[in-house]
């Protein structure tokens, strides 16, 4: 049995170029640790996952999105 | 080679509303090319970090677009490099704007039934 094609969101969404500066959309790409989710999962297509990498770090560096989600102290 | 640019600024949330402009202005004019548009600042705010830098919880967040030569960053990167008052910065090539290709020919229709 073959599971149906999962369909990239941020295409399906109309989003050409991925924006660092919307965490809100990028933290549907993370896991509850902040780690990025693979496009096994989440379905996005190869070039949105390339962005969605490059965006996520920006969004890092800046202190938009953790490096490291839940961590102690 | 002038190309548009986008920076973001994280500022000490504990500068006052002044001195940040104060230190815009001076950024501002290390870019700023004669007969350019002068940058398009806007003001984020006050937001909380997702984890502290250099001890700081709280950040004000300032975006700015501009135009300018690529020659001119190594300075301006530098001044801001040397103030204190900036916590963290990222200079980046700003693509939103980009034209979109208009797609030729037929339109796709590959949509599983």
């Amino acid at each position: 049995m073959r599971r149906g094609q999962k369909t990239c969101a941020i295409c399906e969404s109309g989003v050409r170029i991925v924006d660092y500066k919307d965490e809100r959309t990028l933290q549907r790409f993370l896991t509850e640790r902040g780690k990025m989710l693979p496009s096994r999962l989440s379905g996005t297509c190869a070039r949105h996952q390339r962005q969605l990498s490059t965006a996520i770090k920006r969004a890092r560096q800046l202190a938009l999105l953790p490096y490291i989600k839940g961590q102690a102290g | 080679m002038v190309r548009p640019y986008e920076v973001v600024y994280i500022f000490d949330s504990a500068l006052e509303e002044p001195a940040i402009n104060e230190r815009l202005a001076r950024f501002n004019s290390l870019i700023q090319q004669p007969g350019a548009e002068p940058p398009q600042v806007n003001h984020w705010g006050k937001r909380t970090l997702a984890y502290p830098i250099r001890k700081h919880e709280t950040g004000y967040y300032v975006v700015a677009k501009f135009e300018t030569d690529g020659s001119l960053l190594p300075e301006f990167e530098r001044a801001i490099k040397l103030d204190e008052g900036v916590l963290r910065f990222l200079v980046v090539v700003h693509e939103g704007a980009q034209p979109v290709p208009v797609s030729t020919g037929r339109p796709e229709e590959e949509d599983e039934e």
